[in-house]
């Protein structure tokens, strides 16, 4: 465990008002976390933090935008794209539904996870392009937009209104959850930010103009559909869309999407938003 | 481009709301790599009626937002009453979306 | 010079020139019958109200416009308009700093309610003003949103 963790993680410590030690369990960070949140948000619920920065008492004066905005979901669109992929049959007559269990209804609460048979860990991205491949398919290329974010839509809204409940349970899923965890305390780029510390340590602040949004939930919305991208012509991002971005800004170089070290990121935040809701798109600027 | 239509109950009114995936271009953008100015492309005129009978005239210019949202409220609106909407660009491009009042 | 009194937006102007000053116009376009060429052409809120209503408008509270206090992008601010004045003919939608402040009017012919939504572009931090024509009275509110450039975001 490197110096600059150590020293991140006292700091959290201290906000807390309690020692963190490194060698907490994950059911302890979890307890820590939203404890974390719960008191630098009391008015907020644990299940409303699937709305992300709209839920801070910081964001009042933007709210309107995205609660207008839902009026009509600019998302409806692609909702349908998503559906009409989804059905769509391979070449041999099968369908994603056929990959799986219950045609993937209630399975997103469960993702990503640590598989200890291909011992690696497996995401909602990763699995649809396995589907694809074992019914004779060719991978989807572009994991950031388009069809693998409609894809990843359609397989995610299925566990729609679905409280998260990812298991860290075997050595492999600890080890896996310990690197993203991190990752996420661990600072990078130029600018040397971490992702705790814009949102951990300042979560409802602004920061260049902007609000920061609460770890607590990242990933429950994805894929999410952007104002600014659909500007662009590129509405829809995953998740691993969204942290390149992230990193690029404090001027780190971007990983791959689906890379260890996301998946592993990925991982570590989808536990820490156990008992929140999945609500899938989102819509945010 | 697809124009979708959502009508539902607002208190005693009926509320009508269409989105179109129009680019609302206003004609003063550059293209990156062309560097030519992008063509005005918007929506200029929408109609809403029920029953074939004319409600709303609305006239839209480059000031309203890409994939535009436009709404309105009709009173007295009984089930089963059939409600279109129908547009037209400035390059001579059309587009509509029905429904029936619940 | 020519171009810059064609854009003054008087009723006068012939809307054909109007069009063309403002670059609306390419070669092949037709213009809808009953846009309001030179009311989108104006170039401040004083002009464009009058090329729409006639009029400048009086305050009146009754009409509600709901907006966020701050947009969180200026290309995307959802508005609603909505009064229970009577006998409500038509709304327009102003974005006072916009370089074209007509955003977008709807004329009413019986059956609609004082009600209009929709979203709008705003270049900057900017007053936005709902004009009601209510039995042949000109009527006004205004919002103030603001737009500010984030720096961050993705």
């Amino acid at each position: 465990m490197n110096k600059k963790l150590i020293l991140v993680l006292a700091g959290l410590g201290i906000a807390l008002g309690a020692p963190i030690t490194a060698s907490a369990t994950p059911q302890d960070d979890l307890k820590q976390f939203q404890a974390y949140y719960k008191k630098r948000f009391p008015t907020v619920p644990l299940e409303a933090y699937k709305d992300g920065v709209n839920v801070l008492p910081q964001y009042a004066d933007q709210v309107e935008n995205w609660r207008l905005l839902m009026e009509f979901p600019p998302y409806d669109e692609e909702v349908d794209k998503a559906e009409k992929l989804w059905n769509t049959p391979f070449a041999n007559g099968k369908t994603y539904a056929s990959c799986f269990k219950n045609g993937a209804k209630g399975l997103a609460v469960g993702y990503p996870f640590y598989d200890t048979k291909s011992k690696q860990v497996r995401t909602v991205v990763g699995d649809i392009n396995e589907c694809r491949v074992r019914n004779g398919e060719k991978p989807i290329k572009n994991l950031k937009y388009g069809d693998m974010a409609r894809l990843a839509i359609a397989f995610k809204m299925r566990s729609n209104g679905k409280k998260m409940a990812v298991k860290i349970d075997s050595p492999g899923a600890i080890a896996a959850y310990e690197k993203g965890k991190q990752f996420y305390w661990a600072r990078r780029g130029q600018l040397n930010f971490s992702c705790a510390g814009c949102h951990v340590q300042n979560a409802g602040n602004t920061v260049r103009g902007n609000v920061l949004g609460a770890g607590l939930g990242h990933g429950v919305g994805f894929p999410v559909y952007r104002t600014k991208w659909a500007l662009k012509g590129k509405p829809l991002g995953t998740l691993h869309r969204r942290y390149g971005g992230c990193n690029k800004q404090v001027r780190a170089k971007p990983l791959k999407p689906q890379s260890d070290a996301y998946k592993n990121l990925e991982l570590y935040e989808a536990y820490m938003n156990t008992g929140i809701p999945i609500e899938v798109p989102s819509q945010r600027m | 481009m697809a124009t979708k239509i959502k009508a539902r109950k607002k208190g005693n009114a009926t509320e009508i709301l269409v989105l179109v995936q129009h680019p609302m271009e206003t004609g003063n953008r550059k293209d990156k790599k062309t560097k030519k100015l992008i063509p005005a492309n918007f929506i200029q005129t929408m109609i809403f009626s029920v029953n074939g009978k004319t409600v709303a005239d609305a006239s839209l210019g480059i000031g309203v937002s890409k994939n535009p949202l436009v709404g309105i409220r009709v009173k007295n609106a009984k089930s089963g009453d059939k409600i279109n909407v129908s547009w037209k660009d400035n390059m001579g491009k059309t587009g509509s979306a029905k429904t029936t009042v619940k | 010079m020519k171009r810059r009194t064609f854009l003054k937006g008087t009723v006068a102007t012939s809307a054909l020139a109007v069009a063309a000053g403002a670059g609306l116009l390419r070669s092949g376009q037709a213009l809808a019958a009953g846009w309001p060429t030179a009311a989108f052409a104006a170039t401040d809120l004083a002009a464009a109200s009058k090329a729409v209503f006639g009029s400048k408008g009086a305050v009146s509270k009754d009409i509600k416009i709901k907006a966020p206090l701050q947009a969180e992008n200026g290309a995307v601010v959802p508005i609603k308009i909505s009064t229970a004045l009577p006998d409500v003919k038509s709304i327009a939608i102003f974005v006072a700093k916009n370089p074209r402040p007509l955003a977008t009017k709807v004329d009413f012919s019986g059956g609609a309610e004082g009600f209009y939504t929709t979203r709008v572009k705003m270049g900057k931090t900017s007053d936005v003003f709902a004009y009601v024509n209510s039995g042949g009275k000109i009527l006004k509110n205004s919002a103030m949103i603001k737009v500010t450039v984030g720096g961050c975001g993705g």
